[in-house]
Formats: C-alpha cells, sequence, structure tokens
C-alpha cells in the first residue's frame, strides 16, 4: 500500500491550499499520495494545473457539500 | 504588581510598548539585537546601494520614557507559570505577555543555501547581508541575477518582486539591463500568490524587462556550479542569487509546546491574537499562525489591537493588509483583509508617494503610534477592500 499524507486546507483562501500542497510534496517521496481537503473554490483548476505543470498525477478530485477533495499521487518526483 | 512583558523590538512590539508607555502602563521590553531595522530597507541597500544608516536605529533611541528596555535573549516562555526566560539565566514574571519575536529564518532546510547567503549575502539576513549582496551586484556585468523563494510563505509576499524591479532599474540605468538577466522565480503558480494581482504584476515586470519562473520552488543550490534546483523538478544556472529562507516561528521553547503549530508559529485567535488557552497573552507580527500576510503592516495593526484590548475595548484585528509593490515611480498595494481576497490596486505615482509618505513616517510611526493612528486610520477605512472591491 502507498504511504498516503492528508493535508486539510479547509478554511483557507487562495493561494493557502497550494501552499500547503508545495509543503507536502517537499516532504513526500515518489509514489505517496497525497489528500488535500479544501474549501476555497479556487483550488480545483489550480490543483490542476499544479499538476500539470509538476507531472503529477491527480487519482482522484471532487466535490462534497463545499469541500473539494483532492487526490495525487507523486509522479514527478525522481 | 501589574507588569506587562513584551518580547522583541521589532515593528510589533516597539508599536506595542510605547502605545503601551503612552496610556500609562509599566511595560518591560526585552531585545537581543542593539539596532532596529526596517527591513524593506533591505531591498534598496542590496539593489540600489543606499547606505544602511538610512534604514537602522539603536533601539534605545526608539523608545519612549515609561518603557523598560532589558537587553537579552528570550529562550523559554512558561505560559503557565508566567515566567519568561533569558538566555544568561535572567527570570522575568509578567501579568500581560506580548510575544512579538517575529520568523526564524531557516537556511538548513535549503541544501547550499547557508553558502550561497555567506557568498553573496541577500535581501533577508539583515543590513550587512544585503550590503554584501550590493557589493556583488554593482559588479555584476553580465549573467544572470536569480531571485528565488525556498517556500511559499515567507515575510512580505511581494519582496521579491520588489527585488526584481529594483534590480532591474538599477541595471537599467547602469546600461547593463541587455547584459544581465533579472529572473524572479515564484514558488506560485501565478506571478503573485493572488491572481488578481498576479494579472496587474506580470505586465509591468514585464516591461521592466524581468523574466519570470512560476511553480519554482527551491529545493536546493549549487553555489560552485552557479545552478539553483526546484522541487517541481527544474534547474536555472545563476551568475548571482539571492533565495528568501523559509519561515519558522521564533526558535524559543513554548511550555506548553502544544501552542506552536507545525513550523513553530504561534497559534491565536486571529481576531483577538491572544495565545490559543491563554487570555494573558498575545502574539503578534511574524510569530503569530494568523492567517495573513507576514508583514511591518499586521504587525503594526496586530499591536493596536492588543493594546486596545488590554486596556478593556473589545478591538478586533481584520487581517488587512497593505503590501507594497514599488515598480520605477510608481507603486501598488496588495490590500485584503481575513473576509476579503486582495483588490485589483493599479500601479500609479500617486500610491508611489503614499508608500514613500509611509516609509518617512516610519520612524515616528513606531515612537508615536497614537499621534499617526487617526491618519492610518483614515487611510485604512478610505481603502478598505470592501469600500475599493471594484478596484483603485
Amino acid at each position: 500500500m502507498s504511504e498516503r499524507i492528508t493535508v486539510d486546507a479547509r478554511g483557507m483562501a487562495c493561494p493557502g491550499p497550494i501552499t500547503k500542497l508545495v509543503r507536502a510534496y517537499r516532504k513526500a517521496s515518489p509514489g505517496t499520495l497525497i489528500e488535500v481537503l479544501a474549501t476555497d473554490p479556487g483550488f480545483k483548476p489550480d490543483v490542476e494545473a499544479w499538476a500539470k505543470r509538476t507531472g503529477n498525477e491527480i487519482v482522484e478530485l471532487a466535490e462534497e457539500n463545499g469541500v473539494i477533495r483532492a487526490v495525487i499521487r507523486v509522479t514527478g518526483k525522481k | 504588581m501589574e507588569r506587562i512583558l513584551v518580547l522583541g523590538a521589532g515593528t510589533g512590539g516597539l508599536v506595542a510598548a510605547n502605545l503601551l508607555a503612552s496610556h500609562g502602563y509599566p511595560v518591560t521590553l526585552i531585545e537581543k539585537r542593539e539596532t532596529h531595522l526596517f527591513q524593506p530597507g533591505m531591498l534598496w541597500i542590496a539593489f540600489q546601494g543606499h547606505n544602511p544608516s538610512r534604514y537602522t536605529r539603536p533601539v534605545k533611541e526608539l523608545i519612549r520614557p515609561g518603557v523598560e528596555l532589558v537587553h537579552g535573549e528570550v529562550v523559554g516562555i512558561d505560559l503557565g507559570e508566567r515566567l519568561v526566560h533569558l538566555a544568561d539565566g535572567r527570570t522575568f514574571t509578567y501579568t500581560t505577555l506580548i510575544i512579538a519575536l517575529g520568523a526564524h529564518l531557516d537556511y538548513d532546510s535549503t541544501p547550499g543555501h547557508r553558502e550561497l547567503v555567506e557568498r553573496y549575502g541577500d535581501f533577508y539576513s539583515g543590513a550587512s547581508a544585503a550590503e554584501k549582496m550590493w557589493s556583488h551586484f554593482k559588479e555584476l556585468t553580465s549573467g544572470r541575477l536569480v531571485i528565488a523563494a525556498a517556500d511559499p510563505l515567507y515575510k512580505c509576499p511581494p519582496a521579491p518582486h520588489k527585488a526584481a524591479f529594483l534590480a532591474a532599474y538599477t541595471l537599467r540605468r547602469m546600461g547593463r539591463l541587455g547584459s544581465v538577466e533579472v529572473h524572479l522565480a515564484l514558488p506560485f503558480l501565478h506571478e503573485y500568490p493572488s491572481e488578481v494581482i498576479a494579472r496587474i504584476v506580470a505586465p509591468k515586470l514585464e516591461e521592466a524587462g524581468v523574466r519570470v519562473s512560476t511553480l519554482f520552488t527551491v529545493e536546493s543550490i549549487d553555489v560552485g556550479e552557479g545552478k539553483i534546483y526546484s522541487l517541481e523538478g527544474e534547474e536555472l544556472d545563476f551568475s548571482l542569487a539571492a533565495v528568501i529562507p523559509a519561515h519558522r516561528g521564533p526558535t524559543v521553547r513554548m511550555e506548553p509546546g502544544e501552542v506552536l503549530d507545525e513550523d513553530g508559529f504561534i497559534k491565536v485567535d486571529k481576531y483577538r491574537l491572544n495565545v490559543e488557552g491563554y487570555d494573558d497573552a498575545y502574539a503578534i507580527g511574524d510569530a503569530s499562525n494568523a492567517p495573513t500576510s507576514k508583514t511591518g503592516v499586521t504587525a503594526h495593526l496586530g499591536a493596536e489591537v492588543v493594546v486596545d484590548r488590554i486596556m478593556g475595548y473589545d478591538s478586533r484585528f481584520n487581517g488587512r493588509t497593505n503590501c507594497p509593490i514599488v515598480a520605477d515611480g510608481t507603486a501598488s498595494f496588495v490590500i485584503s483583509s481575513y473576509d476579503h481576497p486582495p483588490v485589483p490596486v493599479k500601479f500609479t505615482r500617486f500610491k508611489r508617494m503614499l508608500e514613500d509618505l509611509f516609509i518617512a513616517s516610519y520612524w515616528s510611526s513606531l515612537m508615536y503610534p497614537e499621534r499617526w493612528a487617526p491618519i492610518f486610520r483614515a487611510y485604512f477605512n478610505a481603502t478598505d477592500p470592501r469600500v475599493i472591491s471594484g478596484g483603485w
């Protein structure tokens, strides 16, 4: 099973959630799953842009009751 | 007997101590340094060759009668016992505590960073580091100057932009902008954390001749080879580089440890600024985890709120920011609050005049905050993000 890190960025406004994701990403080893919870509506396009630019894979991106949940697999690190 | 202890003589600590003294409270201010530095001054020292004496003053010349100044380094705070421990063994007790110890700059989490700062200086580590940066920058006749950050969380969010603008203007005046590239590498998706501000800043950077990379968070630096590597997998060659260090909370032993967040910042009620779980201890400015920008303005406004609360008023901090972005002859401000994202603020000459006035008023506003309060209040009310939400 992959290692999993959860980042709770609920209640944080832009660019808080991405900042938290970047910091979790720094500590994560390849293959790790990073789960981010955010309420900032800007997070959805931002996390997509971030994953595309950094070569990481979005495994899941869903919104439920105003909470955006993104699960990212670290594939951009050597 | 009542004793208010203020830890740290930065912007927040000095404003709090001087305001309390003006209201007749007994205040003790503890500071490890002999001199106070106007931190944005480092940008002007590093990239325009300003004399550091313009931006430094002895702490003892910045306090009013009624403030007792103690020279010493705080190493421990015990909130339960109401004790503050200094490195030399002295211990102080308090009835009310204001923690204004600023952020700790962490060079060691980025390989090569300490070597880079030791060799070239920067615009974050003090006046002498800024002078060192200038001594290298003014000799740069070709190659690339890289301005970057090791982490997306640092004080003064527009600082790297200002550094790039000032460096580019100096190079232009020297006739070297063609042969020296100014490269701003930012750890954000856009040219600024807020996309609204990014849309205003990006064309200005282009006009100034600054190259920009986004999503570039410095992971390691090879000083010998002149290369910076990013967390996102890219690299940049440099002839000269200044990297903003990662910021952490103040390096003091804190009892209980639960009041610190994962980065060592002190958890506060973001409106009342009291340390979580304590009504006799406050944290202001960079040291706190209040979810707003780490800047002198937020430290100053936070100090006013805390002094009001000590006096019995139910003042609340609204997270207001007013971060200036200085370009050539013009300026813009990043204006936001807890309840309002940054509003679009155009670069104008008038705003540059305002920013130059704020800088000119700095020393006086630290010593006599109550004299400046009505002027600042008028400015902050007139530019409340709700009032200018459509743009300014």
